[in-house]
Formats: C-alpha cells, sequence, structure tokens
C-alpha cells in the first residue's frame, strides 16, 4: 500500500470522530505545553545565572599568576610575567587575547577630596574598550602622551573630604568627583606618607604630583556590582611610560627586585588574563600554561559545578512536565483501543480483501502519530503563549529567580525535540493496538450480524 | 454425462481434497466438516447449499483461506493454500481472490468507487488508475451514475452491485460469494442472482457462492449440498433453466 493511500486513509478515520480526536490531541497538547514550559524555566534558569556570572567575571578567562616556588623564597624567577611570557601565551591555541595587568597603589584627589589607597590597573586597551562607560566617557587614545583614567563605579566612594575626613561611609554621600577635571595622582605613597608623618626630625619634601584627566565613569550606580567597580584603570603602555617618568632609575613600589637589590630593567606584571576563544577550551589552556611553570586559574570549575546543578534542575523540571505527556500517552492508546474495538468488522474486511497485515498496522501507527504531531505542534504555540506570559507579567520571573531576563527561554532545538517526542510518544502509545489490529481475525468481518 | 465427461476434461480451479475441520468446544469435539473431496472449474458458477450449522461456510471460510483445516487439502490454481502462512493468505486473496459478502460491507467513510477501487490500492496502484478502473467495474454492474455516492444513501441492491464490483474489480481468478442476496427483497435478489450470472458468463469468471436457499441454487451451473459437514449430493443444472440462456 501506498504511503499516500495509507495516509489518506488515517486521517479519514479520524475526521470520522472529530470530538475524539481533538480531546485526544488536546491531552497531548498539555503534556507537550508542560514538558517545554518546565524545560524552558530550566534553560531560563541555567542562562540568568551564566549571564549574570558572566558579568562579574570572564567565562572564557585564564588568569595567569607568577609562580610562587615551594621553598618559600618567594617568586620563581623564571615564571615572572613579561611581555616575553604574554608573547609565549598569544601563540597558544585557542587563545584569542592576551592581556598583561599592572596594579599599583596610589593616592588620588581632586578638590577637596582625596582618596589615600587607590587599586590603579595597567591593562591592555582591549580590555579597556570592555569596561561599559556611564554616559560622557570615552575611551583614552592609546597613542597619545597623555595617560587617562576610567573610574570603577565604585571608586568614588572611596574618597572621603580632605578637611572633615568624613567620606560616604560616614555621611552616607557620594562624594562627587568632577570628571571634566583632572585628577591628582601621587605614585610614590612612601614619600607621601613619610612627608605626612614625618619620623624623627628628618622631613621629607611630598613626592610630586601629576595632573591626570579622566576619561570616563563605569555604568553603575552603588547597588550594582561589577568586576571593573573597585578600581582605576588605565591604559599599560601609558602607565609603564608614567612609571619610568615618575620613578627613573629608582625602584618602583611593588615591582620585585633581583638577588643584590637592583630593579629589572623590565616590568613585570602583576598577572596577565588570557581570553580564550570557547568556554570549553578553558581547560585545555589553563592546562598548557600550568605546564609553562605558570600558575594558571579560571572560574572553569566553578561554572562546570553550577552547570550539572543547573542541568539536574533542568532534568528534575522536564521529568515533571513528562508526567503529564505520560498521563496523554495513556490517552491515545485508549482513544486507539477503541477505534479499533468500533472497526474491527472493517479491519476483517480489509484484510479478506487482501489488505497486507503490516499496512493495517502501519494506518494505526499513522493515526497515533498523527495525534502525537498535532498535539505537539500545538503544544509547542500554548508553549510560546505561555512563555510570553511568564516573561511579561510582572513579578513571575522575579521572584522565581531573583533576577532580570526572561526566565521561560524556548529555544529551537527544544521545538524540533518536544515535537519529535510527542510523534514518538503517540507512535509508542499507539503500538500495542496497532498490533492488535494488525492480529484480529478476518473472520469477524464475514460473520453476519 | 457428454457434459460430465467435458468438465473431466478442463483443468480444475479448485481441488478439494478429504477436508476435516474439527472445532473443540469444550470436551465435545464438533465434525464442522467431515471428509469433503470435490473439484470446481474454470469459469463455473458453483452453489454450496446447506441449511444453518451444515458446515458451509466453515467451507468457504477454508476455500478462502480465512480458515485453517484440520486436515485435508485444498488446492486452487495449482497452489495448496492449507499450507501458507497467514502473511502469504493475504497475499494469495490479494491477488486471486475477489469477495462479496452477505452485508455488502463497504467502508462508510468512503463513497462507492472510492469503495471499489480500495482491493486495488492494498497492490499499490495509483490513485488515478484504480478510479478509472473502478468507474468502468461500476458501470459494469449498473451503478455508474452512483460513483459518489456514499453507503448510507444507496439502497441495499445498490450496496451489493458496489460489493460485486470491488470483488471484480482486481481480476480475480475466482470470487466467493457468502449469501451475496441475504439481506435483499425478492425482486433486488433476482436482479442480483442474473447479474452474477451474466459475469460469470461474459468474464469467464468462477464464483463460488454459499446459501442455504435452494431456489437461489438454481441459478448456478452446479450445486453442492452439504449435510452436517458431508457433501450428500452435487446436481448438474439444466442449462435450460438458466435465466441467462436468453441471450
Amino acid at each position: 500500500m501506498r504511503f499516500r493511500d495509507l495516509l489518506t486513509m488515517s486521517l479519514n478515520n479520524l475526521r470520522r470522530r472529530k470530538l475524539r480526536t481533538v480531546l485526544t490531541v488536546l491531552g497531548v497538547v498539555i503534556g507537550t505545553a508542560s514538558i517545554v514550559v518546565m524545560v524552558s524555566l530550566g534553560i531560563g534558569l541555567k542562562e540568568l545565572n551564566m549571564e549574570q556570572l558572566s558579568s562579574w567575571v570572564s567565562l572564557t578567562e585564564v588568569t595567569v599568576r607568577q609562580n610562587y616556588s615551594m621553598d618559600g623564597n618567594g617568586a620563581d624567577e623564571d615564571s615572572y610575567i613579561t611581555d616575553e611570557a604574554i608573547k609565549k601565551f598569544s601563540r597558544l591555541d585557542h587563545v584569542v587575547s592576551v592581556s598583561p595587568t599592572l596594579r599599583l597603589s596610589a593616592i588620588v584627589k581632586q578638590g577637596p577630596y582625596i582618596c589615600e589607597y587607590v587599586n590603579i590597573q595597567g591593562v591592555s586597551q582591549e580590555t579597556l574598550a570592555q569596561i561599559p562607560l556611564a554616559e560622557g566617557g570615552h575611551l583614552p587614545d592609546p597613542d597619545s602622551g597623555q595617560m587617562e583614567l576610567i573610574f570603577g563605579s565604585k571608586v568614588a566612594m572611596d574618597f572621603m573630604n580632605n578637611k572633615t575626613k568624613k567620606g560616604y561611609w560616614e555621611t552616607g554621600e557620594i562624594p562627587e568627583l568632577d570628571m571634566s577635571q583632572p585628577f591628582f595622582v601621587i605614585f610614590d605613597q612612601n614619600a607621601y606618607y613619610n612627608s605626612m608623618y614625618p619620623s624623627g626630625d628628618t622631613s621629607v619634601k611630598p613626592p610630586k604630583k601629576y595632573m591626570i584627566p579622566a576619561a570616563g565613569v563605569e555604568e553603575g550606580g552603588p547597588e550594582d556590582y561589577s568586576r571593573y567597580c573597585y578600581s582605576i584603570y588605565v591604559n599599560v603602555e601609558q602607565l609603564k611610560d608614567q612609571l619610568r617618568k615618575v620613578f627613573k632609575k629608582n625602584p618602583i613600589p611593588g615591582q620585585p627586585t633581583n638577588k643584590k637589590g637592583k630593579p629589572y630593567s623590565y616590568f613585570i606584571y602583576d598577572n596577565a588574563s588570557v581570553q580564550v576563544d570557547d568556554m570549553d577550551n578553558v581547560k585545555e589552556v589553563q592546562q598548557a600554561i600550568n605546564e609553562m611553570g605558570y600558575q594558571a586559574d579560571s572560574m572553569i570549575e566553578g561554572i562546570e559545578n553550577q552547570q550539572k546543578q543547573a542541568n539536574m534542575i533542568q532534568a528534575v523540571l522536564g521529568g515533571i512536565g513528562a508526567v503529564s505527556l505520560f498521563v496523554a500517552a495513556i490517552g491515545i492508546a485508549n482513544t486507539m483501543m477503541m477505534s479499533i474495538y468500533e472497526r474491527t468488522k472493517e479491519i476483517g474486511v480489509m484484510k479478506v480483501l487482501g489488505c497486507d497485515m503490516g499496512s493495517i498496522r502501519n494506518m494505526f501507527l499513522v493515526e497515533s502519530g498523527f495525534i502525537g504531531l498535532v498535539g505537539g505542534l500545538a503544544g509547542i504555540g500554548l508553549s510560546y503563549g505561555i512563555s510570553y506570559l511568564i516573561n511579561n507579567i510582572q513579578g513571575i520571573g522575579q521572584t522565581m529567580s531573583g533576577m532580570d531576563g526572561d526566565i521561560s527561554r524556548i529555544p529551537v532545538w527544544l521545538v524540533g525535540l518536544a515535537i519529535s517526542f510527542a510523534i514518538v510518544v503517540g507512535m509508542g502509545a499507539g503500538f500495542m493496538p496497532a498490533m492488535r489490529a494488525m492480529q484480529l481475525s478476518p473472520l469477524a468481518a464475514i460473520r453476519n450480524e | 454425462m457428454t457434459s460430465q465427461t467435458e468438465q473431466k476434461t478442463r483443468a480444475p480451479m479448485i481441488r478439494v481434497s478429504n477436508l476435516y475441520k474439527i472445532y473443540c468446544v469444550g470436551d465435545t469435539r464438533v465434525r464442522a466438516l467431515n471428509g469433503v473431496s470435490f473439484e470446481i472449474y474454470k469459469g463455473e458458477f458453483c452453489a454450496i447449499v446447506g441449511t444453518s450449522g451444515s458446515g458451509k461456510s466453515t467451507l468457504l471460510n477454508m476455500l478462502a483461506g480465512l480458515e485453517k483445516p484440520t486436515r485435508g487439502e485444498i488446492v486452487i490454481a495449482g497452489k495448496h493454500i492449507e499450507k501458507l502462512s497467514e502473511k502469504e493468505l493475504v497475499a494469495f486473496r490479494r491477488e486471486k481472490v475477489g469477495f462479496i459478502f452477505q452485508s455488502y460491507n463497504l467502508l462508510n467513510t468512503m463513497n462507492a468507487v472510492e469503495n471499489v477501487a480500495m482491493p486495488l490500492s492494498f497492490r499499490g496502484m495509483a490513485k488515478k488508475e484504480r478510479i478509472a478502473r473502478a468507474q468502468k467495474y461500476l458501470k459494469l454492474v449498473g451503478v455508474g451514475d452512483q460513483a459518489k455516492h456514499m453507503p448510507n444513501q444507496m439502497s441495499g441492491g445498490q450496496q451489493q452491485r458496489v460489493g460485486i464490483a470491488r470483488a471484480l474489480v482486481v481480476n480475480p481468478r475466482i470470487i466467493f460469494a457468502d449469501e451475496p442476496t441475504g439481506n435483499l427483497d425478492s425482486k433486488t435478489t433476482m436482479e442480483v442472482m442474473h447479474l452474477m450470472q451474466k459475469i460469470v458468463r461474459e468474464q469467464q469468471q468462477t464464483l463460488v457462492m454459499v446459501t442455504h436457499d435452494n431456489n437461489l441454487a438454481s441459478y448456478a451451473d452446479r450445486q453442492i449440498r452439504i449435510i452436517d459437514g458431508k457433501i450428500v449430493e452435487i446436481i448438474e443444472n439444466e442449462p435450460q433453466d438458466q435465466a441467462a440462456q436468453e441471450e
């Protein structure tokens, strides 16, 4: 029997009992929708988590530090992170970019405000470009001779009024720093403290202040946390030039010295962040760098754990949804059994007239599969509706996840999977009835009523 | 006597020898067929006549491969059908056998022409081709104008004509009819019987009809009378009795 004829016969049979077909399909609709919505919630939770995490830390980043040797003699000289090392890292497979970080603390002043301990981080231009700036800010020009500062969103909270000696933590007011005006930066903290609080009678003259303009502030209010919020960021090359200008031949604070106590002729970075092309390759890169004798860390283990947990939640939610599809499957089996009892005579006639047993079985499988298909399609439609409601009724997503963003997400693969699953369930439920129909005795047909 | 020898020279379409069918009902064994042997020839209209419970229906079921004999042989067109598996029996019916039912057994979801075309769809014939062929046979049985009617819009006689067309459309080697006029009034019965007679003549078909009615059996070329599972009499009908003789 041709498949088209089979299909026509099956569909005619379904049409004959419209109400029953619709009710059975409805079961599948609800079953499919409950699976899809449940899984979409799981996916939404997982993705929200990842999104939040990636706003705090970069998920594809490997942080490299120098290795501290076991014998307690401080840093292992071979593992100093120099420009040379940076080049080595960038030659590794899957590495997109390598950005060194040169960190130091300094004193920053503007008008009445002062901060005696600010973290200044020199980073690559690419990293600077990733910091989301509040309105009015601009990216510093790496080629100009003038270094410019980008403030983390919470840096201003660390400033205090130099006269009252009170800052945000005492007054609750955030100091109003003027980003259009330059800041005074003192790089030599030792000299500053020695001049402020002279010990004995040796008076030290205060160190030189450098006037450095601000390029902008990171986006975000006092409640928002980000990975950039506590530091001032500058271009690392400009920072190196600046430090050479400030300290000349003198040792730069924070930079290691050789065994004779002399500074090195090159800069040694605090760490390097290696950007990897994909999360899946992070582990590999991390291992490669570790083998080169450096200390490489990434978030990958923590993320993997979290993902495992999220997958489990998703599986549990999907399982809850699957229960109702299972009930729908019983409904399909029931409908098909009824249909066989009603059509015993008809099936018999077909067998007497030479219809293959396989064709009869297939006819029933097509019928139940079709119920699954229609139910699956309508179920997907319903899921999109429910998903839209969940995402758009204020508060539902917030209460469930405590995060902003769509909590129910239906990716394309889920749509495909749900429809095929509905068809498979339909045919599975129809299998036993179909086998029974196939084995019905043709004698029943010619028995006279 | 001459006709007897003439038939012997023809190759038998159906040869039944020593056929037994025994049902076990509880502890008692019921012999539905108790050693039946006969032959039916090509182009013959043969009636199997018997009262209810005589075993005539059982015999027909076994000839059509719907029931397995307990013992004995059935050879149809050179094939031992008692040895076929169920799958082979289905194929055998599809290729070689037409069936006319007492209660017509048309599918209510299909109109007349689709009902007639249905057995052809089991052979995998394309829709256009089989509908054309079904039309031709509907015309042949005299209900060509009812092609689009659903079974419940037709009278019993019309339905049975559609049923006959359905049996003929596959161009079978042999047609089985089980009380084909059992549900019809006497006038329609006459019409249907004449139609079947005509078809056997014109199409050179072999027709085996089961009936309890002696009157109807007289339309056949030959009657095989069965009582209690045994053949008691085989009657050659006189050609003069037959209405088809008029042509």
